[in-house]
């Protein structure tokens, strides 16, 4: 009795084995892996972000998955906390867990050290949200889903411009590699559109509360129009209104972090009003993609995240999944080789990758009325 | 506006960071006065009672009575966490470790606290609606002028508290010695955790002033604030009440002074991005030169 039944186990085991890869190769999935910061104090990028990734892959998936029938599979959604060295580690995880491709990370500094890992272990990352210059440079296997930031200093300068000022001052914050990128390309293009750069003042991080000290600065100096490159938690509740009560009657450009701002808003709203940013995307564009999208995120997840962070992850996933179809197979390298140049149709537009892995898309500027978020115009 | 006005401009610009960091600072100087414990979970009771302010405000403004009572809401949520992180942390540890791991658990709980409102309530920062609708008073906000005045009339209160009442000489004599205490009939446990409630308890002022200045609530916003109100704390002297007073205003000063003059001085080498490490080497330059900080008398201890 003892014989017949070990037989019998024996004879499981051996079908087992035997079975297990004939069904597994009908639905194979295809292992990725998405980094982004999910604590800490960037946490809330981290969520817009990969709850656009989220809706995205759980979409892909629902509609058949890729490759004729092969869902997409996150292995993990790691935690850099807006750590290079988390980020390095949730990188090196991933890999070794067997991803075929990584969406990530969300913050430039973080991702600027994953580009090079990407690079030297011939992976593939893609960044929905990083947009410093340098995350590219150098580097191949590379890409994003965003306008880089000497373009977005480019068209800040060219609003300035367009809202017929002179006299500019910029507000920056020099520790961070997001502003202080943006700062430059600022910089460099106030000075070929012929505007006078009254004052610069910078703090330590985008984290600081208080900017009064420097705003008030801002206000001796004359300027008409402050640049100031910083996040919508600082931007809503501190930078503007410390500036009207110093004040400063002009207006204020700023870059995509400032996309969440009518969330962080104090009382009163008419503060806010001659406030320009450029974006990613217009949530009041009333074109079926955008609105496809507002509406299928806000169900899922509420409005509170819905960010441009979260169409840019939405996008990338997307843009992943038509990389794979392209290449016809789920390697790495032939990937890469299909995300080069390829044409994309999403949320944030409709673009081609340059040969740096870069979009090559027009930013639209979003202008503040009484605390609301309008389109102003495409520059 | 001419050099003088700009100055006279950035003074008050620095009093009204440095009034919400005396504020703080009063609380850390208060627990560690008592128990020699430096409570950097303290930035992040300052946390918890803004949060406490985002929830309960609304609900006094639709009760149409003014936003400010809701202190007392915080008030109490800040005494209890006090009071129950100094009985589930640093009383099991104090019993058994010394000063260090005392010092290493309070990290540990700032620490938790920091994650625990991130999992409750979000990474979102969240938005409290306007608390005071003051005017200006001579050109400085009356957000600030409060903040002062309150400060102020805390330290007093604190003072007398200490000096006066039968808990206050309680709390001296444990500061002072506690085992001797303990053989004159104190009530050592009781009295810290009495110390403990009132000093989160102030934590709940200062995030009244804080918010009502700031507006903004996230579970991040305790860390710095702490670092600046301990850097404080120490420089008027830890421990000294009136000390954490003054030290909150030099710093906010010194803060405010050197992010307006320190790139015109250096010739845009040191530029303002730099007023966090200047305000921390004030730090390092006080435990070189006056350890015991600028009202502290030197005994040779060190902090």
């Amino acid at each position: 009795m003892k014989r017949k039944v070990s037989l019998l186990i024996a004879l499981v085991m051996v079908l087992t084995t035997l079975l297990v890869p004939t069904m597994a190769n009908a639905a194979e999935p295809v292992k990725i892996g998405v980094i982004g910061p999910l604590s800490g104090n960037l946490a809330t990028y981290g969520e817009s972000t990969t709850n656009g990734v989220k809706l995205a892959i759980a979409e892909i998936n629902e509609a058949g998955g890729v490759l004729g029938g092969r869902p997409i599979e996150v292995i993990a959604y790691e935690d850099d906390k807006g750590d290079s060295t988390e980020g390095a580690n949730a990188f090196n995880k991933l890999v070794s867990e067997g991803a075929k491709a990584i969406i990530g990370s969300v913050t430039s500094g973080v991702t600027a050290g994953l580009a090079t890992l990407a690079d030297a272990e011939g992976m593939l990352l893609l960044t929905p949200t990083a947009t410093a210059d340098t995350v590219t440079d150098g580097v191949t296997g590379v890409f994003r889903a965003c306008f880089r930031d000497s373009f977005q200093g480019d068209v800040a300068a060219k609003v300035a411009v367009n809202l017929g000022v002179t006299k500019v001052a910029i507000l920056y914050a020099s520790g961070d590699t997001y502003s202080s990128g943006l700062y430059e390309a600022f910089k460099a293009a106030a000075a070929t559109l012929g505007l006078e750069i009254v004052a610069t003042e910078s703090s330590s991080s985008t984290a600081d509360t208080d900017y009064t000290t420097q705003l008030t600065n801002i206000v001796a100096s004359g300027a008409e129009l402050i640049f100031a490159p910083y996040y919508y938690d600082s931007i809503g509740p501190y930078i503007v209104p410390q500036a009207r009560e110093a004040g400063f009657t002009g207006f204020f450009v700023g870059a995509d972090g400032w996309d969440g701002t009518q969330n962080t808003m104090t009382d009163d709203k008419s503060l806010y009003n001659g406030c320009f940013y450029t974006n990613h995307y217009a949530p009041d564009d009333p074109s079926e993609i955008v609105q496809g999208f507002v509406a299928k995120y806000t169900e899922t997840f509420g409005a509170e995240s819905l960010t441009a962070l979260a169409a840019l992850g939405y996008d990338a996933a997307y843009m992943l999944r038509d990389a794979i179809e392209a290449a016809g197979t789920d390697d790495t390298a032939a990937v890469i080789e299909a995300l080069y140049g390829i044409s994309f149709a999403g949320v944030t537009g409709t673009f081609t990758l340059d040969e740096s892995g870069t979009p090559q898309k027009a930013a639209p500027v979003i202008e503040y009325v009484d605390g609301v978020a309008k389109f102003y115009a495409y520059i | 506006m001419d050099g003088l006005t700009l100055f006279i401009q950035q003074i008050i610009n620095g009093l009204r960071v440095g009034s919400v960091y005396a504020l703080i600072a009063l609380g850390y100087t208060m627990v560690y006065g008592i128990i020699r414990l430096i409570n950097f979970a303290h930035g992040d009771f300052i946390m918890v009672g803004a949060y406490a302010l985002f929830f309960t405000v609304p609900v006094m403004i639709a009760a149409g009575m003014p936003p400010w009572l809701s202190v007392f809401a915080a008030i109490l949520v800040c005494a209890t966490t006090g009071v129950l992180v100094e009985k589930l942390a640093y009383s099991p540890v104090r019993a058994k470790g010394n000063k260090m791991t005392a010092l290493i658990t309070a990290i540990a709980m700032a620490l938790f606290l920091e994650n625990l409102a991130q999992t409750l309530f979000g990474a979102n920062p969240k938005q409290v609606k306007t608390i005071f609708d003051l005017p200006q008073v001579f050109g400085v906000s009356g957000n600030t002028v409060l903040t002062i005045i309150l400060g102020v009339v805390v330290m007093i209160a604190l003072s007398l508290y200490v000096k006066y009442t039968k808990t206050g000489q309680a709390m001296r004599a444990v500061s002072e010695d506690k085992d001797a205490s303990l053989l004159m009939g104190i009530n050592v446990n009781r009295t810290i955790t009495i110390t403990f409630a009132i000093g989160s308890g102030l934590a709940a002022i200062a995030s009244l002033m804080y918010v009502a200045q700031y507006n903004q609530v996230t579970n991040m916003m305790g860390s710095m604030l702490g670092l600046k109100a301990f850097v404080a704390a120490v420089l008027g002297g830890i421990g000294i009440i009136p000390g954490a007073m003054l030290g909150g205003l030099v710093i906010g000063i010194v803060e405010s002074l050197s992010k307006a003059y320190i790139a015109p001085l250096t010739g845009g080498l040191i530029t303002s991005a730099f007023s966090d490490a200047i305000v921390f080497s004030i730090l390092i330059v006080v435990l070189l030169v006056k350890p015991a900080g600028i009202l502290g008398k030197n005994t040779g201890e060190k902090v």
